[in-house]
């Protein structure tokens, strides 16, 4: 309708391609059975993946079996002991990793519940309307910033002095005015609210998409039955917004277990680490305390948890789709 | 839902997402000396260009700001070269096992960066390529490949597989047909790939501040956490500016190429 929609209906393209498995193509197999020598052989191909092989292989999938096997050892930095499951047992018992898997819990449930929410509603608020593409436009520009830069500028939001208390205290509300940043939960709370500034942009952007694509003559065919408002919207949109849904809820889960630019420069975890995510517990072991070894099985767990999270929300989510789609999922 | 309640909403919304981006540029405005240690809220001097000043040159966000750009563009375009070399060889070459080649690439995304962290920073430590440029390079291309292998790939699976054999049967070599054919025919779809790792290159905070110490290797967003750091030292208005300073390219790129932007990040949706 307005200006926003050519180029995002030529970024709808991309979400509806239909992904594939990586075999041969019919093509391929025709000519692999043909067998002629027309293309160079098998191993012609070879040089072309090389590069890709190589960077990948030497810097990301080697260091990610060292670190499986760095998790056990206790490593100190200079001297390093195999100690088995140690480290693992240890997690269980600490009581730091405790307050850290629930600070993930509230992460998840809280970037499920904030930015999946208003980005809903806020695309459903700015469909076809006249200025929708404007108001899009103002929420989508924090996603274009740096989750470091949304930071430092909530940072000076969020101090004792900062504008957020201002505000309260200018409209009479001085007893709700705190130190957001120095007590748990509310850290942890504020930080959420700050990345749900940030992120949901996007989600509207994702649901723009969506509705866009919904058939005309759907709607027009729920008109007709005298669906209107809620109804529409609960029995139409959000049915026809399912595969959206899918994708943004998948993403925010694996977004909120991996956060990590926010809180280290709002809190650093702190205070006495009451904000730490998994994310900054096994940073902060392992490059301030040199637990090494502690570190990487804690990066293991929240490796664990961020791939069979994805993987098993996109197995529910799309049985029909069997098990290509939810593989290609980023 | 009622028009009035609808627009309501809308400007609400709206208010609520401007007002952090009103008080940013308005504090970045104040005169660092003159600042009272509270936030204003109306423009009360314009020191803009004397505060970018000093977050670029004192503060050191002017060299970690070329670092970051000469990390972003070459670890991009490197990456989307790489990634649409592996992508050629996987889709359109008889490769064999092109399955396992795939998710070779691919699983480099699988994983929260922690878990490729410590071991790097040991093998790094070992070739002396901590606290380097040429290292920080290295990893952000490892790490851009992946994920623009897979947009490239996705995209390439939708070419028709005539076109390479109508080159083969003309004689074009393999080098000929990516040039001549590949790379031109999905130009929007590299540049999108592009965009998206060249924002994940400029935004990372984790690598930089755990590959690199110095002011002229670490990323912007990593000397933009220094900056931070040092709160009461400098003043909120200068870490404001510098704020300004590390979001300018990829703002940029957004009101530029908003289309090829959007399209990059929600590839990353799928």
């Amino acid at each position: 309708m307005t200006e926003i929609v050519t180029p995002a209906q030529r970024a709808a393209k991309p979400v509806r391609v239909r992904r594939r498995v990586p075999t041969r193509t019919p093509h391929q197999a025709a000519r692999a059975a043909r067998g002629n020598g027309r293309l160079g052989g098998p191993l012609a191909a070879l040089p072309w993946a090389l590069p890709a092989f190589a960077f990948v292989g030497v810097l990301l999938v080697y260091p990610f079996f060292r670190s499986v096997y760095d998790s056990f050892f206790e490593d100190n930095g200079f001297t390093s002991t195999f100690t088995g499951f140690d480290n693992y047992a240890r997690l269980a018992d600490d009581p730091i990793f405790g307050r850290s898997l629930l600070n993930t819990l509230m992460w998840v449930a809280g970037t499920l519940l904030l930015p999946v929410l208003a980005g809903l509603l806020i695309a459903v608020a700015t469909h076809r309307t006249r200025f929708g593409g404007i108001a899009q436009l103002v929420i989508v520009l924090p996603y274009a910033i740096s989750a470091a830069a949304t930071a430092v500028l909530w940072n000076f939001m969020l101090t004792s002095d900062g504008a957020v208390n201002q505000v309260l205290r200018g409209v009479g509300l001085d007893s709700w005015a705190q130190t957001w940043l120095l007590e748990w939960p509310q850290n942890t709370l504020s930080m959420i609210v700050a990345s749900t500034w940030q992120a949901t942009g996007l989600n509207v952007v994702l649901f723009a998409i969506g509705l866009r694509a919904i058939p005309q003559d759907t709607v027009e065919a729920a008109q007709l039955d005298g669906a209107s408002g809620w109804r529409m919207f609960r029995y139409i949109t959000l049915p026809q917004l399912r595969a959206v849904t899918v994708v943004v809820v998948g993403m925010a889960i694996v977004n909120s277990l991996k956060a990590f630019d926010m809180i280290w420069i709002l809190t650093k975890g702190g205070p006495s680490r009451s904000s730490e995510t998994l994310a900054l517990s096994m940073y902060r072991e392992a490059f301030r305390l040199f637990h090494i070894g502690y570190g990487s099985a804690i990066a293991l767990v929240l490796s664990v948890i961020v791939v069979a999270s994805s993987w098993m929300y996109l197995r529910r989510q799309m049985p029909e789709a069997d098990a290509r789609t939810a593989n290609a999922k980023a | 839902m009622g028009r009035t309640v609808r627009h309501l909403f809308i400007a609400g919304c709206v208010l609520l997402w401007l007002i952090p981006l009103y008080l940013l540029v308005v504090n970045a405005l104040t005169p660092a000396a003159e600042y009272t240690g509270k936030p204003e809220w109306t423009v009360q001097g314009f020191d803009l260009v004397e505060n970018l000043r000093t977050a670029w040159n004192v503060a050191g966000i002017g060299d970690s700001f070329q670092a970051s750009l000469l990390y972003a563009v070459v670890c991009g375009l490197a990456a989307v070269l790489i990634a649409a070399m592996a992508a050629f060889a996987v889709v359109v070459l008889p490769i064999p096992r092109p399955a396992f080649w795939f998710w070779l690439i691919y699983s480099g995304t699988l994983f929260p960066l922690q878990m490729f962290l410590a071991p790097l920073f040991g093998l790094y430590a070992d070739a002396n390529l901590y606290d380097t440029r040429l290292g920080l390079m290295l990893i952000y291309a490892a790490w851009a490949v992946p994920f623009a292998f897979f947009l490239i790939r996705n995209q390439m699976t939708t070419m028709p597989p005539e076109l390479t054999e109508a080159a083969l049967i003309d004689g074009a070599s393999f080098r000929r047909i990516f040039w001549r054919i590949h790379v031109p025919l999905m130009k929007a779809g590299l540049a999108a790939a592009f965009i998206f790792q060249f924002t994940a290159v400029w935004n990372d905070l984790l690598l930089g501040i755990t590959l690199s110490r110095s002011p002229d290797v670490q990323p912007v967003m990593a000397a933009l956490t220094t900056l931070n750091n040092a709160y009461s030292s400098t003043g909120p208005p200068v870490i404001l500016a510098g704020a300004l300073i590390v979001s300018a390219p990829t703002l940029l790129l957004f009101l530029v190429f908003r289309g090829l932007f959007l399209r990059g990040v929600t590839a990353s949706a799928r």
